[in-house]
């Protein structure tokens, strides 16, 4: 009963948004089915751009996981986005200067160091939430306004290419850099790194105490309080997890695929990996698919932006609009809509 | 370098960019404020603000009417607001799932519409506001330029923050909506119908946030650009809890904003040596400072972002 | 004829009558206790005509004629005021805002001088001072009670409804609450007072009306009655004989608590020096009125709560610094009153709840990894063992939430009676449970006592308590009122300590 419900949601929602879709396509004064041949063309088309959907996806796969994390506990973080950059920086330090370090060790570091700092970034607001009682929401917005200009400064001052002019770090040699894994195209170790921290996060949520805990705590804190686990303790480690995640991700942006550091690294995934977690439901495995469905959209939407001049911007009005359908789905209940599904 | 600061043209210039910098936040801090105090949050604030410049700008252009341009971006910001309100009030789902998707929706629309309208054309430009000196009081020195040398917007929001510091002080209207905002059940009680409220709230918060805006377009710019709000919404946030949910401290709050947007502006076109971003990030720090100060006398609406369900405790 | 006139109010919740064909009249200065047990009726029957719910059947007539009030608000702009148990008051505002909040004066402004002119003079006239610039926040529960009702009374009402008004106010906040209402009184107010304390309907009501089971069994006029009489027709039936087949209960202290108090800054004590001793084998009773300390009682025992002064000793050692889960692997045993909030995970399986207590104790976990073999044999015994319902395939994995409350409570029985568990703490076990799931857990309880094992139930249900314990300690405000033995039990001995009277020896 209850999951015919859902499917017949997931059916209203999935209509909707192909209507969505094919109807800017037709604002566009394009013809849906050559532009929907010319999205899949885009994705499937040759092997560099289906390469390129793992790439677009890594990213998100790890700040969705993060969101996800974070949002079991009932912590909001929306604050992927400026973990991201912290971790980011330290990546792209950790890279340029321990020069005496081996490379492939180099990289173990920075991403330690991205994930650590990404981890402590979310702390803080954790925090913030767990002793003072200050919502997270407005407090990671701000921290992710500092790490946005504090990277502005770091490629203006102790990270600038001592030999350019423009405000990025020097090229990151390329024995500490993730290797390609199918040159020419851009796929990277990265996004087994990703896979790797799908499958972590989910043993560690399904088959651990750790995650147990946590699902308590998010589920119902006066049960939790009442059987001896810390509310508390399960906000910071999730939050901790949460920031450290994303922070893998800006070192995998950096290290894998910029190969320095820059303004504007994140292309602002913190934001949609919030509606990647709520779409996956905040599950490991949910998050995976969504991200890579995400991240196909874009490519493929690109694609037609290129051949047909459809904007690419469709992608985003979708991903809100099914967001926006997902917490409006009550709305499919509504008696109008009930008359007009018997009919 | 610093003789170079110490000047009148400096400060007079630095003044006047900061209120320029700070009115749009004014606006949009003002309807967040409004509707906060009502106990909604409204995260989406940058989309609303983004509908209205973009909804504003269409309609200036093909009005060729700068006054209808407004109205639509009004209705544009107003459009957004009420999704929201739809969603959280009618459906009390979480506000803060529903503002960030807003944004990132209201991203793609303003985007895909502009890319609809600028085909052929790829640069359109209406005539922005003019700005209308005051006399007497636009020569003070200093200031007089910053404060009344602006555009009728810029005025405008001046008298809305008058209005509303009376209006939440003085009237029966204003206590309500502030009550609404710490302890619904207890304004139900007292016979207010918060339901109708928080929609009255909704729509404030969408006009206000949708001229702010509207005044990047009709004032500042005279056009359109994806993306043009970048961040403007959330800091109208912030400004919203520097300013201690308060009208006045909130406008108060924008200009501490505009004024390091400003600075960072007028010192990096000096060329001061100095990352400019160090300042652009003081604010952010003040806030969260702010925050901490507050503990335990917060000036948060305590029923901020909880859907008021009727009948439950 | 009096003022309000209640006339044969019947109202159905889900097909069960809360209230009955129940009739209720009060005069002009007139104060009107309304007496019962919990569940009476007595807050459905106010809510009714205070606009909250609409009756089913019956018949209010205010002031002569019939009326019907949709909401609150009718009510009050008809003369009747309402202060709830909690008060609706907004924290972070003054009390002359507060006062004033909602009211439409047809002025474009406020007239905050006039208004505090007003509200001075009232609080004059009845004795209800309290600072009308103050915040809320920063008065007593005392003062924000005043501010209730020179709410109701700046709204110029003619009746008070006051719900358990005395429950959060200290003995000598009470006094002076006692004389506002006789001041009251003299003005030609009426007041209901909702209340289960027998001394203070005798010392400042006129009349009692008593519901029992969603009826009302009596009026009385206080003057020609008695707190003997009253318990008897509030309770006013012959408890049952329980379960005879007991073993003889142990002499020794499982469980001592030694002066054990709760308090918190300028409120009354939730727990007032406690002194309380639970034998091995035996079932102690607790018997009270709901909101009386019986759940801070449960959760100071659990550990939930830490005590502000006193001690714990279990089983021979000092406990009072023990968490929840040392307390549990010592053998504390706990079934809250809230299976929703406090004992289950809804949107977990029944097998994730039945490890809630033990998820990370070998076997279940090992290395921090779980063993599902071990958890699931655990959820299929329970299954079994108390014939838990789950649905269909799904067995141990179902989820809690779309299970019955019975099968639901049976999942924390099996999970908190254990081979250790020495003590059982049973808050309301049986509340909302049908028949067949109520006599279970009670010879479920039954069973561990003659195991040997310790049971503090604690019931707002007599009979449930008359039937299961070898002694009852009657709860009151915080205090223990007295301990009765098993034999030595009656019903007016019973009312009377859940009334706050003590026995007449220990009275001073």
């Amino acid at each position: 009963m209850k999951t015919k419900k859902h499917l017949l949601d997931i059916l209203w929602i999935v209509i909707i948004a192909v209507a969505a879709t094919t109807l800017m396509m037709i604002l566009c004064k394009a013809s849906p089915l050559e532009a929907y041949q010319m999205f899949f063309n885009g994705i499937f088309g040759n092997l560099s751009s289906f390469c390129e959907v793992f790439v677009k996806a890594t990213p998100l796969i790890l700040t969705g996981l993060g969101c996800a994390v974070a949002f079991r506990t009932g912590f909001f973080n929306i604050g992927a986005e400026g973990q991201f950059y912290v971790g980011a920086i330290a990546a792209a330090m950790v890279a340029l200067n321990l020069t005496g370090v081996p490379g492939p060790a180099r990289i173990v570091l920075s991403m330690l160091a991205g994930f650590i700092c990404g981890g402590v970034w979310a702390l803080i607001a954790a925090i913030f939430k767990a002793k003072f009682g200050i919502s997270e929401i407005i407090v990671t917005i701000m921290l992710n306004y500092i790490a946005i200009n504090f990277l502005g400064i770091a490629v203006r001052t102790f990270l600038m290419d001592p030999e350019g002019t423009v405000p990025q770090s020097a090229r990151i040699e390329s024995s500490s850099a993730l290797g390609l894994l199918m040159p020419p195209t851009r796929l990277n170790a990265g996004i087994i790194i990703a896979v790797a921290a799908v499958i972590i996060v989910w043993i560690l949520m399904e088959k651990t105490k750790v995650g147990y805990e946590i699902k308590v705590v998010g589920f119902n804190k006066r049960a939790a309080k009442c059987n001896g686990i810390s509310v508390m303790k399960n906000i910071v480690v999730s939050a901790f997890l949460s920031g450290g995640l994303a922070g893998l991700a800006g070192v995998i942006e950096v290290i894998g695929i910029q190969k320095k550091l820059l303004e504007g690294i994140s292309s602002d995934c913190g934001y949609t990996a919030v509606l990647i977690a709520l779409i996956a439901s905040n599950n490991p495995i949910g998050v995976l698919i969504a991200a890579v469905g995400f991240a196909a959209m874009q490519v493929g939407a690109n694609s037609m932006q290129r051949q047909m001049g459809i904007p690419s911007a469709i992608v985003n009005i979708l991903i809100g609009l099914v967001v926006l359908l997902i917490l409006g789905r009550k709305i499919f209940r509504l008696s109008f809509f009930r008359k007009k599904a018997k009919n | 370098m610093l003789e170079q600061i110490f000047t009148i043209t400096f400060f007079t210039a630095f003044f006047s960019a900061t209120v320029r910098m700070a009115v749009p936040l004014a606006y949009a801090a003002l309807g967040e404020v409004f509707l906060e105090r009502a106990g909604i949050l409204n995260i989406g604030m940058e989309g609303v603000m983004l509908g209205g410049a973009f909804f504003s700008f269409a309609g200036a252009f093909y009005s060729n009417n700068l006054f209808i341009g407004l109205i639509c971006g009004m209705l544009g910001g107003c459009v957004v607001s009420l999704i929201h309100g739809f969603l959280c009030i009618k459906l009390s789902q979480n506000q803060s799932v529903s503002g960030i998707a807003l944004n990132i929706f209201m991203l793609g629309v303003t985007s895909f519409g502009y890319r609809l309208m600028s085909e052929g054309q790829s640069y359109q430009q209406i005539e922005p506001f003019a700005t209308i000196k005051i006399p007497l009081l636009g020569d003070i020195p200093l200031i007089g330029d910053a404060l009344f040398n602006q555009d009728i917007l810029t005025y405008c929001v001046y008298v809305l923050i008058v209005i509303a510091i009376v209006f939440y002080k003085k009237t029966a209207a204003g206590l309500a909506f502030s009550s609404i905002g710490e302890h619904p059940a207890s304004a139900d009680a007292a016979g207010i119908s918060v339901y109708k409220y928080q929609w009255i709230a909704i729509i404030v918060n969408g006009i206000l946030g949708g001229i702010g805006g509207a005044v990047l377009v009709l004032v500042q710019t005279g056009k359109f650009s994806e993306n043009m709000v970048s961040g403007r919404g959330y800091i109208a946030l912030a400004a919203v809890i520097l300013g201690r949910y308060t009208p006045l401290g909130s406008f108060g709050a924008a200009l501490v904003f505009g004024g390091a947007n400003a600075l960072q502006i007028r010192l990096q076109a000096l060329g001061v040596p100095l990352p400019t971003q160090a300042l652009a990030m003081l604010p952010y720090i003040v806030t969260l400072i702010a925050l901490l100060g507050s503990i335990g006398r917060s000036n948060e609406p305590e029923s901020l972002s909880k859907p008021y369900v009727r009948g439950s405790r | 004829m009096g003022i309000l006139e209640m006339k044969h109010i019947s109202k159905a919740f889900s097909g069960v009558y809360a209230n009955e064909d129940i009739d209720l009249s009060v005069n002009k200065g007139e104060i009107h206790a309304l007496l019962g047990e919990n569940g009476a009726g007595k807050t459905t029957l106010m809510n009714i005509l205070f606009g909250i719910y609409s009756a089913d059947g019956g018949e209010i007539v205010w002031k002569g004629r019939p009326v019907h009030f949709s909401s609150p608000k009718d009510a009050i702009a008809e003369g009747i005021g309402m202060v709830h148990q909690h008060f609706s008051l907004v924290n972070r505002m003054s009390v002359l805002d507060n006062v004033i909040l909602g009211l439409k004066s047809g002025k474009l402004f406020l007239d905050r001088k006039a208004a505090k002119q007003k509200l001075i003079d009232l609080a004059q006239k009845y004795g209800l001072d309290v600072d009308p610039d103050a915040r809320i926040n920063t008065l007593s529960v005392g003062q924000q009670q005043r501010v209730e009702i020179l709410k109701a009374l700046y709204r110029n009402v003619e009746l008070l409804i006051l719900d358990e008004p005395t429950g959060v106010l200290t003995p000598s906040e009470t006094e002076h609450f006692f004389d506002v209402l006789r001041t009251l009184k003299k003005e030609g107010y009426a007041v209901i007072i909702i209340t289960h304390r027998m001394s203070e309907i005798m010392s400042i009501s006129d009349r009692v009306t008593i519901l029992r089971d969603g009826k009302k069994v009596k009026d009385l006029v206080t003057a020609k009655t008695n707190p003997e009489e009253l318990s008897y027709f509030m309770i006013g039936r012959q408890l049952g004989g329980g379960y005879e087949d007991r073993k003889p209960a142990g002499k020794d202290n499982a469980l001592v608590l030694k002066d054990v108090t709760i308090k918190k800054s300028r409120k009354t004590p939730q727990l007032d020096h406690i002194d309380l001793e639970v034998r091995k084998g035996e079932i102690l009773g607790i018997a009270g009125v709901d909101g009386n300390g019986q759940k801070e009682l449960a959760e100071v025992i659990a550990g939930i709560r830490k005590p502000t002064s006193g001690t714990l000793e279990f089983m021979g050692g000092d406990i009072t610094s023990d968490k929840v889960k040392a307390r549990f692997k010592k053998g504390i045993s706990y079934i809250s009153d809230d299976r929703h909030a406090d004992g289950l995970v809804l949107d977990m399986s029944l097998a994730d709840n039945m490890i809630l207590r033990q998820y990370d104790e070998y076997p279940y976990s090992k290395a921090g990894f779980f063993n599902k073999r071990w958890i699931k044999d655990l959820s299929m015994d329970a299954i079994k063992d108390y014939r838990i319902k789950t649905s269909g395939k799904s067995t141990s994995d179902t989820i809690v939430k779309l299970m019955s409350g019975g099968n639901q409570q049976k999942i924390i029985l099996a999970r908190e009676i254990t081979d250790k568990a020495n003590l059982i703490i049973a808050n309301q076990p049986t509340r909302g449970l049908d028949i067949g799931a109520t006599e279970f857990v009670r010879k479920a309880l039954m069973e561990q006592r003659n195991l040997g094992k310790s049971v503090l139930l604690i019931s707002a249900d007599l009979e449930e308590i008359m039937q299961l314990s070898d002694r009852v300690a009657v709860m009151f405000s915080g205090k223990i009122m007295g301990i009765l033995e098993h034999d030595d039990i009656t019903l007016q001995k019973l009312g009377l300590l859940m009334g706050g009277i003590a026995k007449e020896e220990e009275q001073p």
